[in-house]
């Protein structure tokens, strides 16, 4: 009997050990330069410090980590809020609930073509300044993509993540605010007190899970910076493709080395804030 | 303080107004392109409207219906792999305590943090080597990857809240497994059914990159048929490829529903 | 479920996800390539009735892309009932690909016949990607195409020894709408003046997009000493070259503040640049195929006052090929599908600018009167250059080893900061 959660753990084990393990693996072999088919099997960190010293690493890391921490964290703020809101209404609002959810089921790319067709420089935004004349034209109109502000990639992010951190965060809310609302309320406690005192810090594990996946997703992503991210700095998943398919076969253990060290850093962060959290929520008690 | 408690509400109300008419105006522009003709630069509207894009869709030369053929079916496939692989797996980690536990917790939701890119162009000369590339077990494979850990969670906190004592008060009432299984543990599981078979079915159907590096152009999705349209081409065919694929993730949401639901049961509990 | 079911449905997946995978292995089956090229040209047609041809191609180019789908795939499907299978990817990404499979030794691939050209045609070479030589055995090259062509024998200056077929033919044009410039610039120092007179209306696509990296070399040209500057070489030597490009990357970085965004990003790709002259944001885009948009203008996917030019130096030509990978599934198949591209017919056809517009790479005194004459009446467009003017003004390639390596400096050059 003892040996039944391995049983049923068997299957998915399989399949990760396998693929997931065995792709990281690989990759952080090939990143020490070992590659049987070109002919190395020195183990060799010269590709991390080639790719360390080149500018391009510090500017594309500054770069991927700005994406990331700027959409994460606004999109958790206003998750919270919008959150918030809808815990705090009297009856249920099935409209804002269904709203809500529809940007979920909407793929990444599909979100990031609809938005570039909104607020992109020949987008329906600039062409409506354009005729009001607010701006003579399209050149004008503030260049959200293909910028090194990346205001166009943060917004695809954000337009995908607030509803996702909204629910998964609003159940947990909503069953806190139910417990606990009336206690607050004979206790005479401002709906202020209320969120910050005992809503938010109830919630925060589910905040902190929920907001960890979303930088976790935004900093490792490949699509949409390719798509839309500027000719320099490259997003680091785009840095380590270009230098994949390079002709030159000998970026490939390069390539490698940016995916490995992308993989570190997204690890080491989300690690990093989840011992943080938890020290903050040990404060609390 | 009747008055100042509205207006603070009021100004609540009016911000979350303005925060849903930006986030739906997107689907609105989308409408507009799906079902223009000509719309030149410059121009608030379409010149001219028509289903010339529709016209392109449904142009079996241009295989796009064969595209979203492979796409439903291989992330059905996916899902449905996945879920009969999660929910032992979610029975494991929610129910039981055992050695090696937190490794495999990690293990198990380490997909969601390490970025797909590395597993992907990790594991691919391998996949190379065993003939997986350019087949559909391969991308299949590559998308459980992914996929999987999203499914396990759920079912975790599925098992989790269900708890030991519904299989045991069965147990001792003499049912057998199989009517244990349909009428004690499915139930549970239903919820969990619908949320893990929604997210998992999204996560696949939306793939690009692992589809598009192990696939290598002989597996096409529509993620890979839509790609090229976002920052160039022809804007008509890709609002109008893009709003089938929004189509088809509602549609199949609605159908998972519909099946899996209780209508007894109005769980709204996403076991996230 | 019974404990027992459970076991079997265990067992069932692994053996669903391992046999897969034990069974494909190393494909070491004795393909008969060699036979192929013994084979008579009626056998090798009747062997490929039935089959697929997976035909890799960049797929940045709508029209294209629809040509292929329905001229090509229908004629192949009636004539010779071939099923043609378009597959969209850039040459670097099917090189890439083609790489990944020649270090594992995978005999049985996944394309069958590549369009290709340039400087990826070296490195197929260089990595014995390529089958062949195959061109001798194709009854249209034979026939119709000049075999000692200086760009039929060699590809950007490497010679091409059967290893690929000539496919099109293919002149730098740019692009502009006379309704908003009426005298475009046609010298790189007619451009610097126009670009510092018109802030913000002129761009090119980034390095390595094959279109972006045309264009420099014009510049290279006018800037650096004339393509006599760049002889043949096998290898590069890099800081050499950096050098001798010094008056280029100048230019660049003078002109880079006038440009779209202030230079500081480019469009990714030749499509995108086209999408910013179609939105207006741009005064000019690029092409290597000038009846593009005369087709355009017929499809009203841009205005009739759109005309392409070229520079009074000339612009650059090149042959564009098709290849045949060292682990193609159906060489047979995809011998046939090249000598119908090389078909007089589908040579016209490609020649329309209503399909693709692109130019003819057979030998036009080796072609029957009649196909002459189709030639002669096929309307350009007027946006099209007339054939005499684009051949007055027709400039070499340099070698593919360059390219490469230029494309790289550019970047370090006037890129990182």
């Amino acid at each position: 009997m003892k040996y039944k959660p391995y049983l049923y753990l068997a299957p998915a084990l399989l399949v990760l050990t396998i693929f997931f393990l065995g792709g990281l693996v690989f990759a952080l072999l090939q990143s020490f330069g070992y590659f049987p088919v070109l002919g190395l099997t020195q183990f060799t960190l010269k590709y991390y410090l080639l790719v360390v010293k080149q500018k391009e690493f510090m500017a594309s890391l500054t770069f991927t980590l700005y994406i990331a921490f700027v959409s994460t964290f606004l999109s958790t703020i206003i998750a919270i809020y919008l959150a918030n809101y809808m815990v705090n209404l009297k009856q249920k609002n099935k409209v804002i609930d269904f709203m809500y959810k529809l940007p979920i089921a909407v793929p990444h790319i599909v979100a990031a073509l609809m938005i570039v067709f909104l607020i992109s420089q020949g987008g329906f935004l600039a062409r409506i300044f354009i005729n009001l004349g607010v701006i003579n034209e399209s050149g004008q109109f503030p260049p959200v993509f293909y910028s090194r502000n990346a205001i166009g990639i943060i917004t695809i992010y954000m337009w995908k993540e607030i509803p996702f951190i909204t629910l998964m965060i609003y159940t947990v809310m909503k069953n806190i605010h139910g417990k606990l609302n009336d206690v607050a309320a004979t206790l005479k406690a401002s709906p202020w007190q209320v969120f910050f005192q005992v809503t938010l810090p109830l919630s925060m594990p589910s905040i902190i899970s929920a907001s960890a996946i979303v930088f976790a997703f935004s900093f490792g992503a490949f699509e949409i910076p390719f798509l839309l991210g500027a000719t320099y700095p490259k997003a680091l998943p785009v840095w380590a493709y270009y230098n994949y398919i390079s002709p030159d076969l000998y970026n490939r253990p390069i390539a490698m080395v940016i995916t490995i060290i992308l993989t570190s850093v997204c690890v080491m962060l989300v690690g990093l804030y989840y011992l943080f959290m938890k020290k903050y929520l040990r404060q609390w008690g | 303080m009747g008055v100042s408690m509205d207006k603070k509400q009021l100004v609540h109300k009016i911000i979350v107004m303005i925060f849903f008419i930006l986030l739906m105006s997107p689907f609105l522009i989308l409408l507009l392109w799906a079902f223009s003709k000509v719309w030149t630069a410059g121009s608030i509207f379409p010149h001219d409207w028509g289903l010339r894009g529709w016209q392109y869709i449904l142009n079996p030369q241009n295989k796009i219906l064969s595209v979203i053929g492979t796409s439903i079916f291989l992330s059905l496939a996916v899902t449905l792999v996945a879920t009969i692989i999660s929910i032992p797996a979610g029975k494991a980690l929610g129910l039981y305590d055992f050695p090696g536990k937190n490794i495999v917790e990690i293990l198990v939701l380490a997909p969601i943090i390490i970025p797909p890119i590395t597993i992907g162009m990790g594991i691919h000369v391998i996949f190379i080597k065993y003939g997986l590339v350019d087949t559909f077990l391969g991308v299949l494979l590559i998308h459980l990857v992914v996929v999987m850990p999203y499914g396990i969670r759920i079912f975790a906190s599925v098992y989790k809240a269900m708890g030991l004592k519904w299989e045991e008060q069965s147990k001792i009432l003499k049912a057998n497994n199989w009517q244990r299984f349909i009428y004690v543990t499915l139930p549970f599981l239903k919820p969990g059914l619908i949320t893990s078979g929604i997210l998992m079915f999204n996560v696949s159907f939306s793939q690009y990159f692992l589809t598009f590096l192990i696939g290598g152009g002989k597996i096409v999705t529509l993620p890979l048929v839509l790609f090229p349209y976002i920052n160039s081409g022809d804007r008509v065919i890709g609002s109008v490829i893009s709003l089938i694929f929004i189509l088809i993730a509602l549609i199949f949401m609605f159908i998972i529903e519909r099946v899996i639901t209780d209508p007894k049961q109005k769980s709204s509990y996403y076991y996230l | 479920m019974t404990k027992k079911l459970r076991k079997l449905l265990f067992i069932l997946l692994i053996l669903i996800i391992v046999l897969p995978v034990a069974g494909c292995g190393n494909d070491k089956g004795e393909v008969l390539e060699e036979d192929v090229l013994e084979q008579d040209w009626d056998l090798i047609v009747a062997s490929a009735q039935g089959t697929t041809v997976n035909f890799y191609m960049w797929g940045g180019d709508d029209r294209i892309n629809s040509w292929v789908d329905n001229y090509v795939s229908q004629t192949m499907q009636e004539t010779y009932n071939i099923t043609v299978n378009r597959v969209p990817m850039d040459a670097p990404e099917f090189i890439n690909k083609l790489l990944g499979e020649k270090q594992v030794n995978r005999q049985k691939g996944s394309i069958d016949l590549l369009w290709i050209n340039g400087e990826n045609f070296r490195t197929a070479r260089q990595a014995e990607m390529l089958w062949g030589p195959f061109a001798e055995k194709i009854p249209n090259f034979n026939e119709y195409v000049d075999t000692d062509a200086l760009d039929i024998a060699f590809d950007f200056g490497f010679p091409v020894e059967g290893f690929e077929v000539p496919y099109g033919k293919a002149q730098f044009a740019f692009t502009h709408d006379t309704a908003r410039v009426s005298n475009p610039p046609r010298s790189s120092s007619e451009l610097m003046e126009w670009v510092k007179a018109n802030p913000g209306r002129f761009t090119y696509p980034e390095m390595p997009d094959f279109t972006g990296s045309v264009f420099i070399r014009h510049l290279m040209y006018e800037l650096c000493g004339g393509y006599e500057a760049f002889p043949y070489v096998e290898e590069v030597n890099i800081e050499d070259l950096n050098e001798q490009l010094q008056p280029l990357w100048a230019y660049l970085n003078d002109i880079k503040p006038y440009l779209w965004r202030q230079g500081e990003t480019y469009p990714s790709q030749i499509a995108q640049l086209d999408q910013l002259f179609t939105d207006g944001e741009v005064d000019f885009t690029m092409t290597y195929h000038p009846s593009r948009f005369s087709g355009m203008i017929d499809q009203g996917l841009v205005p009739d006052t759109v005309r392409t030019f070229v520079w009074d130096q000339g612009t650059i030509g090149n042959t564009h090929f098709l290849a045949i990978p060292f682990n193609a599934p159906n060489k047979g198949g995809a011998m046939v599908l090249a000598n119908f591209l090389m078909s007089p017919e589908a040579q016209i056809s490609k020649y329309d600018p209503t399909n693709w517009g692109d130019m003819i790479a057979l030998d036009i005194n080796k072609l029957e009167e009649k196909y002459i004459q189709e030639i002669e009446s096929t309307d350009l467009g007027i946006a099209t250059l007339s054939a005499e003017e684009l051949a007055n003004h027709r400039l070499p390639e340099i070698a593919s080893a360059y390219i490469q390596v230029i494309e790289d400096l550019w970047r370090d050059n006037v890129i990182k900061e």
